[in-house]
């Protein structure tokens, strides 16, 4: 769904790592790269999440499509910070001055912001999401939650059909939504209240179909799903690893 | 308006992590008392795909539009279920959109979830005080959906703007705070008034989805 399965297919070291380790090694880069605050240790953040999307052999234009939507975020931040926070003023044209504190804050934002989006990237889009999904269930995922989630993955896109059909309609009988008026919200309000008494009715039409299929009768059988091999557990023990050492590194750092 | 990664210190974002763990089982803990929760478990996936896809309408306020984040009406229509929901929501919004995060995953669902939680209380003490008429249901759901939204961007600002990596005047931080959550109360209002809107559509449609 929206891409993010589109290079799947694959063949890396990333790729073919156990999904469970890939999850639990990923996850641990990701906290360590929140952890960062020392400037010094953005070089080495940067490195390391480079080697690793290079290792996956996912294309750059990939992550470069990814980046539109948060680069809304990344301008406005960009244009706040150095000219709003802090009192060292290191250029000034004018009433605009770019001051050292709000720059250096700009750099850690927007690094730490990039490496732990390109890391969420890799950890999935190297595997199809609902294997993603089936491994967090076996790691320990509450049932209810993972139901939820590969339930609702498996109707979003269905309801996003739905909901274009439903707007193309009402352009078809002349609803123009171009002004802020009451009975356009109302109008908007009944479209939102038509996909959840769709998706309510639909529910039930599921549940009964689960339960003929012995939905809550079957015992899962989630520990054949993944085979782990050594290879994988060196992978989980050598990004810990690095993630261990930002963590240190900013520790003796901060105290130094 | 959800906090992306990299702007957050750990401590903040462990914090996240901690109250949405003890959220959600707590929420769990609720959803388990149902008579029958396994039955419930489609209906909740269903809605919160159904919401996710909402969420994707826009309401035009010339020269823009704004999407809205249906947390107060999430809270009115599935209850307890509505943290899980939100947390499931959230969690596709990061990974397919990078649309938030994945290390503040933990914090937007707090910002969301738990005001969507007491905005199901509010919503209920409609029934409580027996007041079910469509003008009371209607002003109910209106406190809920807007309040749901204020008290999210209020936990927002908050958030974000004490927590820049960098010294801010006090007396600046907090102008700025007021500001941006008084410049967020037309947004409020909207949210309100569309989260009223759909309950009374809901009521005259499909009353048994507001009977949770």
């Amino acid at each position: 769904m929206n891409g993010l399965d589109a290079y799947v297919y694959l063949k890396s070291p990333i790729h073919r790592w156990e999904p469970r380790c890939k999850l639990v090694a990923l996850l641990a880069l990701i906290f360590a790269f929140a952890f960062v605050k020392q400037l010094i240790l953005l070089p080495v953040m940067v490195g390391v999440t480079i080697v690793y999307y290079g290792v996956s052999r996912l294309p750059g234009s990939f992550l470069l499509k990814r980046l539109r939507y948060p680069g809304f975020f990344l301008a406005a931040i960009a244009v706040l910070l150095p000219f709003s926070v802090g009192n060292i003023v290191i250029w000034q044209l004018g009433v605009l001055a770019l001051r050292q504190e709000g720059l250096l804050a700009l750099i850690l934002i927007v690094t730490r912001f990039l490496c732990i989006l390109t890391v969420g990237l890799i950890l999935f889009g190297t595997a199809p999401f609902l294997t993603s999904i089936k491994a967090m269930r076996s790691l320990g995922l509450p049932s209810v939650l993972a139901d939820m989630m590969l339930l609702s993955y498996r109707y979003i896109e269905q309801f996003g059909e739905d909901l274009k059909r439903m707007q193309t309609a009402m352009r078809l009988r002349g609803f123009r939504a171009n002004k802020f008026s009451r009975r356009n919200l109302t109008v908007l309000a009944s479209l939102a209240g038509s996909l959840l008494v769709r998706s309510y009715e639909q529910s039930q039409q599921v549940y009964q179909a689960m339960i003929l299929r012995g939905y809550g009768c079957v015992p899962s059988r989630r520990h054949q799903l993944f085979k782990i091999h050594a290879s994988d557990l060196i992978g989980l023990l050598v990004t810990c690893v690095v993630a261990l050492g930002f963590v240190v590194a900013e520790i003796i750092l901060t105290n130094a | 308006m959800h906090i992306p990664d990299g702007i957050l210190p750990a401590s903040i974002i462990v914090a996240g992590y901690a109250t949405t763990g003890g959220v959600t089982w707590y929420s769990l803990r609720q959803i388990k008392r149902d008579k029958n929760p396994q039955a419930n478990i489609p209906k909740a996936s269903l809605l919160t795909a159904a919401f996710f896809v909402a969420s994707w309408i826009h309401i035009p306020v010339p020269p823009v539009s704004v999407h809205l984040i249906l947390n107060g009406l999430l809270g009115t229509i599935l209850g307890y279920y509505a943290f899980p929901a939100i947390l499931i929501g959230l969690f596709f919004q990061a990974v397919m959109f990078q649309h938030g995060g994945l290390s503040t995953l933990g914090v937007n669902a707090t910002m969301f979830g738990i005001p969507a939680i007491l905005a199901y209380h509010l919503f209920r003490l409609c029934h409580k005080v027996g007041k079910n008429n469509s003008v009371w249901t209607g002003m109910f759901a209106f406190l809920s959906g807007a309040g749901g939204l204020g008290l999210s961007v209020v936990i927002f600002f908050l958030l974000v703007i004490t927590n820049i990596p960098a010294n801010i005047d006090a007396a600046m931080e907090r102008n700025v705070i007021y500001g941006l959550v008084l410049a967020h109360i037309p947004l409020m209002l909207i949210e309100g008034a569309f989260t009223a809107a759909v309950t009374l559509f809901l009521m005259r449609v499909k009353p048994e989805l507001l009977k949770q």
